[in-house]
């Protein structure tokens, strides 16, 4: 066995030894508002938890010297703001991925904006994390930005979160003045479903409570912020949940081999095993999950895999492979929470389209119905919805697509929606209810326009019954849906031959 | 059997998502191929994404003819091996100008025959969608980007309007002449890319393991005389040293560690315990302060 090998190679069932870190990494995201500190907190704790190489030491400390706003001490964020338009205005304008090791753990720190005008890039960074820090000012305690990142971390499906008081030097190191906060801070955390909160009050200027316990603060005596982030358990998904896989894409190779190539979002399969595509309700039997690596007896989730089943069942990209018991509704009516990410405001009479897993499916009509409240957290009734807005809405699809309830499979129950015309990702959405679609093109009210091949005979008449041309169809279905609807049409398509 | 722990098993599976979703949404993608470590790792993952198909795009080498002599003999032996689909460009136009490293600074030589070289043949090609090797972990403004990095026409990225890129879902749908750069390898650190290389066995240029090389010290950096192309000062005659280098680009612009590290197991060694950054010996980078950026805003990967 290689030396490299050691920390990598752990058979089945083997028992690991604290220091071995075999664990995926933890993903954390900083959040709150605008000079609340994140950056300043983030390079301290890359500096003391030694995520910082001895160039990169001196470089920070030579741009301190030249440029820093802290006088002569080192300015920590140097080390985050890596764009020059942000060391220039000294703000975070995109979100910076860092990583680093401890002695005991893998990071990567997703250093978010504060910025109401770079709400959407903090959100691309909370998608992608399972903890968050929001971080609070001790002078100012918990603002609007705050409010609105504690809810977009809800939003996304983070379950833990740090609430970190900063700049406790600032109050005096006050007991009183920490648990205001905190106590404000659970107040507002019983509108959202986080499964723990820890509440951590530190200096990140001074090191304190970060990396190293606090002397001016005896009556804290939880941990430092170093310490929970190395032993927090960052799991919460249910153990027992079923098999999905959206197909990515078919591929074909010699000797006839035909695979589906997918992410398994969730669950376990097993070769033997029966599975469904749930759009058509078709079944077969799983006969080889194959890897370049050889054949593999089992995928669960988070494997990149290839799927070769029994028979043939006619599905391409978009499809979802699910067990049999229970499957994602076949849907094509969702209501879902979405943050607007887009400068340009929902507009009923543009074109979008709903991009979940691996399909892309038109979307018929789209109504908002309420907007979260930023001061009270609660629900105000509303038809609009601008940039960085959390709103309720429902959306009606030009066909069904399978989807599940964001709550129970996340990866199948998300979305973002897309500007059909430039392309733009307008909204990123998480699904709370579905409504199985009647698919059956008859039960459509008489003025939505049902394109299908009969109607778009003469534009595809070029194309057979292969999946492949089916494949085609959809697509030139669906632009011709994006035109007609952006001139006020009803349209829905309906693939079935 | 090789086991992977979940970690590199989770940065595998994330990299073949990723070429997969890629590979769905655009016409016409195309792998930039540099021939170093992280190039190796992205060509592999590449081909366990689509196995047993055959690589469903080409694979593209900027070449500016001051590569290293090893790095070319690599390049042709793995597409002649792997049955690849290699195109090589170079900007005949820059050679013909006589274009080099030793008479332009970095930022003019990397630009013409790097930068507008691959927007080139990005062009050239037609190419709605190239994959790159670049990590978060390398750079300041690379720790910025996303995985789909979405260009202007004329290649142009502007980091303050990056796309949204929420959960695993990829948006690949492009507005009018816009393009995109893929990075499969995001989330890889620099000893992610090692231990993967022990694990799965690949092969990279000799350069990166240490043995007795000809090298004259410049500036504190150590250069690799690799031909007689190579510019000496007066005074400099070359020595032979024990070096390795843990980046590679052109010869005369990239600088060697002396090292013992002379196979896998110590190169990860050397790599984990390292205290200085690894674009520390690119000369490029340290032309001017922000230069990868301003770099990365005119088409450079």
């Amino acid at each position: 066995m290689t030396l490299a090998a050691l920390d990598e190679k752990v058979p089945e069932g083997t028992i690991l030894a604290p220091d071995q870190k075999s664990e995926a990494m933890l993903r954390l995201l900083t959040c709150g508002s605008v000079d609340d500190g994140k950056s300043t907190l983030i390079g301290r704790l890359l500096w003391d938890a030694a995520g910082v190489t001895e160039d990169q030491r001196a470089a920070v400390m030579h741009a301190s010297h030249a440029r820093g706003v802290n006088g002569e001490k080192i300015d920590f964020s140097l080390l985050l703001d890596g764009l020059q338009a942000e060391r220039e205005q000294g703000i975070t304008i995109d979100i910076a991925w860092r990583y680093f090791e401890t002695e005991r753990r893998r990071f990567v720190i997703i250093d978010s904006p504060g910025h109401e005008q770079y709400t959407r890039n903090m959100a691309t960074g909370a998608s992608h994390a399972d903890i968050a820090i929001l971080l609070v000012d001790a002078r100012h305690g918990v603002k609007r930005q705050t409010r609105r990142h504690a809810a977009i971390c809800n939003l996304v499906g983070i379950k833990k979160v740090i609430l970190a008081v900063n700049k406790m030097d600032q109050i005096d190191w006050s007991e009183e003045g920490y648990r205001a906060i905190e106590a404000d801070f659970q107040k507002l955390a019983e509108k959202f479903s986080f499964a723990e909160i820890t509440s951590i009050p530190v200096a990140a200027l001074t090191g304190a409570n970060v990396a190293a316990r606090s002397a001016e603060m005896p009556w804290y005596s939880g941990p430092t912020l170093l310490d929970y982030l190395e032993n927090v358990d960052p799991k919460t998904v249910a153990e027992d949940v079923p098999f999905r896989m959206p197909v990515q894409l078919v591929l074909r190779a010699a000797d006839d081999f035909r695979g589906y190539a997918g992410t398994v979002t969730s669950g376990k399969i097993t070769v033997g095993d029966r599975v469904v595509d749930a759009r058509s309700g078709l079944g077969a039997t799983l006969r080889r999950i194959s890897t370049m690596s050889g054949d593999q007896p089992f995928a669960t989730s988070g494997d990149a895999v290839t799927l070769v089943l029994d028979t043939d069942l006619d599905i391409s990209r978009g499809a979802v492979l699910s067990e049999v018991k229970r499957r994602p509704v076949n849907a094509d009516v969702i209501e879902a929470r979405l943050v607007w990410l887009a400068e340009t405001p929902f507009d009923p009479e543009a074109g979008y389209l709903l991009r979940s897993a691996t399909d892309l499916t038109p979307v018929t009509s789209m109504s908002v119905s309420a907007l979260v409240d930023f001061e009270t957290l609660g629900s105000t009734p509303a038809h609009e919805c601008n940039v960085n807005d959390i709103a309720d809405c429902r959306i009606l699809l030009g066909r069904a697509t399978a989807l599940d309830l964001f709550s129970e499979l996340p990866f199948t129950g998300n979305f973002v929606l897309v500007n059909a015309i430039d392309g733009a990702t307008v909204a990123g959405g998480v699904i709370s209810w579905v409504q199985a679609g009647s698919a059956a093109a008859d039960d459509v009210d008489e003025n939505v326009l049902v394109l299908d091949r009969a109607r778009l005979a003469g534009l595809c008449s070029d194309l057979g019954n292969s999946p492949a041309d089916s494949t085609e169809f959809e697509r030139r279905a669906q632009e011709v849906a994006i035109l007609l609807r952006s001139a006020g049409v009803p349209v829905l398509i309906d693939t079935d031959q | 059997m090789t086991v992977l722990t979940s970690h590199l098993k989770l940065l595998e599976a994330e990299s073949i998502h990723i070429f997969r979703e890629a590979a769905a949404q655009f016409r016409l993608p195309v792998l930039l191929y540099s021939i170093g470590k992280d190039s190796t790792v992205l060509l592999h993952l590449a081909r366990k994404a689509f196995w047993p198909a055959k690589l469903p795009f080409p694979v593209l080498h900027v070449d500016t003819t001051w590569k290293f002599h090893d790095m070319i003999a690599f390049r042709d032996r793995t597409a002649k091996e792997l049955g690849l689909d290699l195109i090589v460009h170079t900007n005949h136009d820059g050679l013909a100008k006589g274009i080099n490293p030793f008479d332009h600074s970095p930022s003019v030589y990397t630009d013409i025959m790097k930068t507008q070289a691959l927007r080139k043949a990005l062009d050239d090609g037609g190419f709605d969608a190239a994959f790159g090797g670049a990590r978060r972990d390398e750079e300041a403004s690379r720790a910025k980007e996303r995985v789909f990095s979405f260009r202007a026409p004329g290649h142009r990225w502007d980091p303050r309007l990056q796309r949204p890129e929420m959960w695993q879902l990829l948006n690949g749908r492009l507005g009018k002449d816009e393009t995109v750069r893929i990075f499969p390898l995001s989330n890889w650190t620099e000893a992610d890319v090692w231990r993967y290389i022990t694990l799965e066995k690949l092969e990279v240029v000799p350069l990166y393991f240490a043995k007795e090389r000809p090298v004259v010290e410049r500036d504190g950096q150590l250069l690799l005389v690799d031909d007689e192309r190579m510019r000496l000062k007066p005074g400099e005659t070359p020595e032979m040293r024990k070096v390795r280098f843990r980046t590679l680009g052109c010869y005369p612009l990239s600088a060697a560690i002396e090292s013992d590290a002379a196979d896998l197991d110590a190169v990860v060694q050397e790599t984990l315990t390292a205290r200085v950054s690894e674009r520390s010996g690119r000369l490029i980078d340290h032309d001017q302060d922000g230069a990868m950026e301003m770099k990365k805003r005119e088409g450079y990967f």
